[in-house]
This record gives C-alpha cells, structure tokens and sequence, in this order.
C-alpha cells in the first residue's frame, strides 16, 4: 500500500504545473549559480598566483579552495595575504571584491544560497498544499474511506513528495559539478568529494526540515491558500529574520570593539613607539618590542570578546535551521567562521615564528584547512544534530496533526 | 460603480487571513529591527565618541609633522538612518586584521528586508488571485455582464488591493517612527523626516509594483494554484537571482587588475622605493655641500649632522645646537642644509606620489567602469533599483561612501594646509625644530561630518525612482491587456 502511494505521489508531482515551473527554475539557478561561482574562482586562482610570496617575503597567504564553488562563504576573506612587517605588525591585503561596492550589496549567489533560501522555498511550495489541497479536491476523504491507515498515507505522502523534490536537485547539482570538475583548474582530491558529499548530505536533511514543516503546516490548515500563506511567512522568519537579526543582536549582548576603533589603536601605537624612538627615549629593540607586544594584547582581547560574539550568535540564532545549515555547510567546505578562527590562529603563530626567528631564512607559512573530523569536532556535529533534530520535530508534529486531521 | 468595487476588494482583502498575517508580521519584525537597530546605533555612537577621544588624547602627545596622517583619519559618525538602515557595512572593506566576518555569512537585516521581501511577497500574495479567483468562483462574469468597462474593474482592483497592502505597511511604519521620535539618543531633524517622508513614497511605489506583478499573472492564468507559482517564480528571478548575480557576471566581463598587487606596488613605491631617492637625493646634497663648506663641513660630519641626516646621539645634537649658537657661519650651513635635505626628501615623496597615484588612479578608473557595469545589469531587477533609491536617498549606500570619501579628501587637504603654517611658525619659533619634533595642535581644524544636501541626494536617486514608476506602468500596461482579452468563463 505504502508503495502505491508513493507512487502516487511522484506521479502526480511530475505531471503538474508546480512540478514543472520549479525544476525549470531549480536547475537554471543550480547550473547558473555554480557556472558563475566556478569563475569566480577561477578568479581567485588567478589572483592567487599573482600574489604569491617571493623567499624574502613573510607572506602568510593561502590558496582558494574548489569548495567556494558550492559554498563561498568567507573565502574572500582567507585567501587574502597577510604580512609581517614592522614590529610584528600584521599588513592584510585588501580583497578583490572591495573595488567593487555591488559585491557588499547583494549576497553571493553561490550553492548554499540556492539550497538555503530559494530551493527551501521551493520544498515548501511542494509540501504546503499535499494535505489541504487534497482535502479542497475531496481525494483525502476518499483515500481514507479505503482501509488505509493513516501514518501510511502521511509517511508515502512525504516520501513520494519529498523524491520528486530531491532526485531532480540531486541530478541538477551532479551535472554541473561533474561540467566544473572537468576543467583542469579544479582539482579535488578525496577528502574534498568527502566534504562535498556531506555537504550535499546536510543540504538535504536542510530541505527535508522545509519539506516537513511544509506538511506540517498542510495538516494544520483546511484551506490550502492558508497553509501557503503561512509556509511563506514562516519561511521568510527562519530564513532571513532569525539568523540576520540574531547576529546584530548578539552584537548588543557581547561588546566588541568596531573595526575602526582597532584601527585607530593600532596605528596610534606603533606611530607612538616611532616618536618615543625618535626622541631617544628607547632603543630599536624596545620600540619593536614593544609594538609587537601592544598589539598582541589588543588581537588578544579582540579574539576573546570574538570568540564570545560567535557563540552567543549561534546560540540565538540556533533556533532557525537556515543558520545551522550556514555553519555546517561553510565549515564543511572550509570557508566557515571556524576556518577563520584557525587560520587567524595560524598566521599568529607565523607571525611569532618570524619574530622569534634566530636566522636569516624566513618560516614558510603552512595551513591546511580541516578535515571532516576537525569539523565535527569544532560544532559542525551540533549544527547536523540541529538538523537532524528540526527534520524529527517537524514531521513527528505533522504525523500527530495528520492523525487528528479533518478530512471531511 | 468604481468605488462600490475599490470598497469591496479592499474589505474582501481585508478580512482575509493573508491580511492578519501581514500585519502582526509588518509590526512584529518593524519593531524589533527598530529597536535592536536603534541599540547598535547607540553602540557605534559610544564608539565613534570614544576613537575621537583616543584620537585628541594622542595628538596632545604625540603630534609631529611626519606620520600626522595615521594620527587624524577622520572619523564618521554613525549614519542617522542607522536605527533603520544599516546599507552597506562599513567594516568590510577596512582591510584590517580584527574584523568581524559575521556579516558577510549573515547579512544584517533592516527595514529594506520588510519591504523588498515582506511587503513584496505580501504584494503578490495580495493580487495572484485578484482575477483567477473570481473567475473560479463565477463572480466575475457576474461582474462583467454589468455595464462596466473592464479598464474599471481593473482599475478599482488595483486601488483597493493597493490601499488594502498598505494598511499593515503604514502602521508598522507608524510604530517605527514613533520609536524613533521618543528616543532620546535619536535627534532627527526636519531634512531627515523629509527624507524618511520620500522614502515611505519610494517604497509605496516599489509595492505597488510587486501588486500590479501578481495582478499581471492573475490575467494571464486560469487557476489561482498556477498563477501563485508564476508569481513566486518571477518574485525568486527578480529579488533574489538578477541582483546577486549581478556583480559576478560584471566581474566576468570587465576584469581588473590584482587589488592585491597593486597595494603592494603603491606600498613599495611609497616605501622602500621612496626611501632610496631619498637617499640618493641627500647624498647628492651632501657632495654639494662638502664641496661648498669643506672644513666645517667635516665637523658637521663628524657630529652626525645633528640629527638632520641619518642616525645621531643626543650629545652630537645638543653639541651641534651649541657650535651653531656660537658661530653664525656654522649656523648658515645647519640651515641650508636642514633646507636641501627637506628639499630633497620632498622632492622624493613627490615623485612616488605621482607614481602611486597614478597606480592607484588606473585601478580606480576600471574599478568604477566594474561597478556601473554591474549597477546597471542589476537595474532589470525593480529589487536593486529600490536598494539603489532607498540607501541614497538615506545617505547609506553607494553614493554615500563616494561622499564620504570626498569630504575626507577635503579635510585632508584643509588639514594639510594648516599643518603647513603651523608648521612654519614652529620653525619660525625654534630653529631646531624639524617632522619629528612634537608640535601643537589644539587648535586644529576639526573633521565634522555633513550629511550631503537632500537636494543633491534627491538629483540622484530620480532615474532609479523613474525605472521603477515605469515597472509599474508596463505592469499595469500588460495586466490591462491580458484582462481585455481574459475569458471570464
């Protein structure tokens, strides 16, 4: 019984309007998206080549990941380079996008912004309607006069709805990241098939929450014009209200320091050693010194009042699973805030290592991007079982409201 | 006739679900960004109020001629929008090593996100089935085979449906607003509640758009159920795809330099390459010189040139003030020579300038050619044309940050100005004095920031504020014909 239903529900998909209209849209975005991300990053190949550091230079820079295709996240951000001058000071590199003020106006239109906000939408308008819509028609009614029991029509429901969704998604993605990978520009060893499959993992368990909640909303409602204004909004409040206004909230629990105020500090101390130097209060050694330890103790505090802010932002924001699915999938593709965090940490460390250096041959910068397990160790097991969790919630709450449901 | 059809759609709209739902989200989320917006703004105040006393409590330190740059970076307030607004962020482009990434993963949110993607969808929500429904149920035949003209009933659907969107609109805006004018850290004057006032027409402007959008659809579709997924599907391509992918595509076709590269090359330039000329210079003056004064020359040498030149213990330079105070011949040369070597390190930072500027000229040049490519790309969408109008018109977009720079550039030049009188005076004061000696600057010019006249700001956001009327005309245009030949049946 549970197989016919299923089969019910996929061929009712893919015989209708709604069926046709979002996979049109789904694999023009899905193809377009990755096509234009993949020059981007051939962009930034470029640019990293351009940039790389002579032997006497203390350049800490790294490459682009192929990741940043499907998921850019804070890439523009990690392959600036970083270096070491004066007094231990850390020179950072300007990005290529900051000629460009559009880049700060709109979003990065790459994979995680098509699954996160556009295809969430999507797996809604396949699911708002799978209840109250048949209700509207009379089919529910009479589906139920057969002796087929309830949770089989609401689980067949959900798994012939939600394969029509995702096998078109899945083939979409497979296609162009099969054209992307061909190109010799991009080259992906094992560990990154790894994170991109897990990355297409939870980009699933992401949409079967949208999907769930969608059913979840069908079952509540008797109209489906009501359950689709309610999906939309609902949508519009996980997807964009939550996460976007709990980070400036946060911003208000944990006080840090504006970009601009270190700006000013760091400049003032350095131009405050040179001139204590230059009236012969200090030798050379001291003034270095003590601009290198100034500035440690301002990274030091900032780092701390950061690590605080981004903790206390993903604790708030932990109620939407568009945020968790942000975390984990920019800190499975190595762009995340985590990356920054470590890499951060990495150039610090260099830096150290340059001014501690008893030769002449300057430290190499080496910085490897976490492996799966570092990301899970690091919160990305938090953010999947947030998922994980979203995905039970929903539909567990759709299967009891199914069961209490009105057909008539 | 007209208005007994405005009337009943607007009621019909008005009683619905869709209704309720708009208006408990308009005033839910308008008062939480508001407040949680108006508390950043406070904070950036605070901040802004503290790096401009860091900044006057090192100058009266540590003020010297040379370096005064990194000592006086002007500092701008927060914008007067803020607690509505927050445009573009500010951080992201200071280059710095502490910034907060937080914003590039998750955009901030603001009042442009309750109207482009609430009250947008609110919009299509209101209208998808403004004809499709009626016809479905009967009621528009019924409605036709009275002897209205369907331009009318158009027309009266549109003015309702309209007027019935703006209710939950206008009184989120209302709750906004009176959040605003009861806080005491918020002092807005008359030109900011002009602005505040156009931008409220602005953004009606772009609703309607989005109304007559869904009132299109609904005359081209039979059935609510197809009409709403064309509908969502032209929201999705003109909200959230044209304008994202807008600058990577104007990326694509217009490239430019490594930003990267070239802020090395102007760093090097202004550097390394500008302290070699230096030297090259003073040697040259240096030869002159020996050439000129020979044996007091010599002495002047061996006395590490008083500190003009090169490294110098204190004892050479209080020994060398003291030759000079005892032989005038010996003083003469002190400040020819104190006056070439100025000469020549200026002549020297004039040269790299040049070169830098030139540099930076370039990149700059193509930078802009980038972005207007992109600007108008993204102009196919009515979204962009709405951001570009509403943080213009605000003074927190696009044109604000070219503003700001030129107001920067302006005190600069002021700036440098009066250093250079304040700086011949101490001349004047004390022969010893030199770039590194600490000067007073009490009385300095100070950096305020002015928000740029509404007039000008208003000059400039009329095309966006066009495009969009003309959006809402081809709408209309089209809603009108698709309804003159709709089959009522």
């Amino acid at each position: 019984m549970l197989k016919s239903i299923i089969r019910k529900e996929i061929l009712n998909n893919l015989l209708s309007y709604k069926f046709s209209i979002i996979i049109i849209l789904s694999t023009i975005l899905i193809l377009v998206s990755i096509f234009v991300m993949y020059r981007d990053y051939c962009l930034a190949l470029e640019n990293y080549g351009v940039l790389q550091p002579k032997s006497n230079e203390a350049i800490a820079i790294i490459p682009p990941t192929p990741l940043s295709i499907f998921a850019k996240g804070l890439d523009e951000n990690l392959c600036r380079s970083y270096e070491i001058g004066f007094g231990g000071q850390i020179r950072v590199g300007s990005k290529q996008e900051s000629v460009n003020n559009l880049f700060r106006l709109f979003t990065t239109p790459d994979l995680l912004y098509v699954v996160k906000v556009i295809l969430a939408l999507c797996a809604m308008l396949f699911a708002f309607d799978m209840v109250s819509g048949e209700k509207e028609v009379g089919t529910l009614r009479q589906t139920l006069s057969n002796s087929m029991k309830r949770p089989i029509l609401v689980i067949g429901k959900w798994i012939g709805g939600f394969t029509s969704f995702v096998v078109p998604f899945f083939i979409a993605v497979l296609l162009s990241t099969i054209l992307v990978t061909m190109s010799p520009l991009v080259q992906m060893d094992g560990e990154n098939w790894a994170k991109l499959g897990m990355f297409l993992f939870s980009s699933v368990l992401y949409l079967a929450v949208f999907f769930s909640l969608g059913l979840l909303i069908s079952c509540l409602t008797h109209h489906s014009s009501s359950s689709l204004i309610i999906s939309l909004f609902l949508w519009a409040m996980l997807v964009f209200f939550i996460p976007n206004l709990g980070n400036i909230l946060a911003r208000q629990l944990v006080q840090i320091p504006t970009v601009q105020q270190l700006e000013v500090k760091r400049s003032q101390i350095w131009i405050k050693e040179v001139f204590e130097r230059i009236n012969r209060e200090k030798n050379y050694r001291e003034v270095v010194g003590s601009i290198n330890s100034e500035n440690d103790k301002l990274i030091a505090d900032y780092r701390n009042r950061f690590d605080r802010l981004v903790s206390v932002s993903q604790n708030i924001t932990r109620f939407s699973p568009a945020a968790a699915f942000t975390c984990l999938a920019t800190d499975l593709m190595g762009t995340g805030i985590s990356e920054e965090r470590r890499l951060k940490k990495a150039v610090l460390l260099y830096k150290d290592l340059v001014w501690n250096k008893q030769q002449d041959d300057l430290p190499t910068f080496n910085f490897h991007r976490s492996s799966i397990k570092e990301v899970f160790g690091f919160g990305g097991l938090a953010n999947l079982m947030i998922l994980i969790l979203f995905n039970m919630l929903f539909f567990v709450s759709a299967y009891v409201a199914f069961l209490k449901y009105d057909v008539r | 006739m007209l208005s007994a059809i405005i009337s009943r759609e607007f009621f019909s709209n008005i009683l619905n679900l869709r209704f309720i739902v708009g208006v408990i989200l308009c005033v839910i989320i308008t008062i939480a960004c508001v407040m949680v917006l108006t508390h950043d703004y406070q904070q950036e105040m605070a901040d802004y109020n503290l790096r401009i006393n860091l900044q006057d409590e090192f100058l009266s330190k540590y003020a010297h001629t040379n370096r005064m740059g990194g000592m006086i970076t002007p500092q701008k307030p927060p914008e007067q929008f803020r607690p509505l607004i927050i445009g573009i962020p500010r951080e992201a482009n200071l280059g710095s090593f502490d910034d907060n990434p937080l914003p590039v993963l998750f955009p901030p949110l603001d009042f442009l996100f309750i109207v482009t993607i609430i009250m947008s969808l609110l919009a299509m929500l209101f209208s998808y089935d403004a004809i499709t429904r009626e016809r479905q149920r009967g009621t528009l035949r019924l409605l036709i085979s009275n002897s209205i003209p369907r331009a009318k009933i158009l027309l009266a659907k549109f003015i309702g449906g309209t007027a019935s969107l703006l209710i939950p609109f206008i009184l989120s805006l209302l709750a906004g607003a009176l959040y605003i004018s009861i806080n005491p850290a918020i002092q807005w004057d008359s030109s900011a509640w002009a602005e505040f006032s156009l931008l409220i027409a602005a953004s009606v402007t772009f609703i309607s758009l989005f109304y007559l959008l869904g009132l299109m659809v609904s005359t081209f579709s039979r059935y609510s159920s197809t009409s709403i997924l064309t509908c969502l599907f032209l929201w999705v391509l003109l909200i959230l795809v044209i304008p994202n992918i807008s600058p990577y595509i104007s990326a694509q076709l217009y490239r430019i330099p490594s930003v990267n590269k070239i802020e090395r090359q102007v760093n090097h330039l202004l550097d390394t390459e500008r302290d070699e000329l230096g030297r090259e210079f003073s040697r040259e003056v240096l030869k002159k010189f020996a050439a000129r004064y020979g044996v007091i020359y010599s002495e002047f040498e061996s006395l590490e040139f008083g500190g003009l030149w090169g490294e110098c213990s204190p004892e050479n330079r209080k020994a060398t003030q003291q030759r000079a105070a005892a032989d005038p011949q010996f003083k003469a040369m002190v400040d020819a020579f104190r006056e070439q070597i100025n000469q020549a390190w200026s002549e020297a930072n004039r040269i790299q300038r040049e070169k830098a500027e030139q540099l930076r000229k370039d990149l700059t040049t193509k930078a802009t050619a980038q972005t207007k490519i992109a600007k108008n790309l993204a102009c196919i969408s009515p979204y962009a044309n709405y951001i570009y109008l509403a943080t213009d018109l605000t003074g927190t977009g696009l044109r604000n940050l070219d503003y700001s720079k030129q107001i920067a550039s302006e005190y600069y030049n002021m700036f440098y100005s009066y250093l250079e009188k304040k700086t011949q005076q101490a001349m004047k004061k004390d022969p010893t004095f030199e770039t590194n000696s600490f000067l007073d600057v009490s009385d300095r010019p100070r950096f305020v920031f002015k928000e740029e006249p509404l007039r000008d700001k208003l000059d400039a956001v009329l095309p966006y504020w066009g495009i969009l009327v003309l959006f809402n005309m081809v709408f209309f245009a089209a809603a009108f014909a698709g309804f003159m030949r709709y089959d009522v049946r």
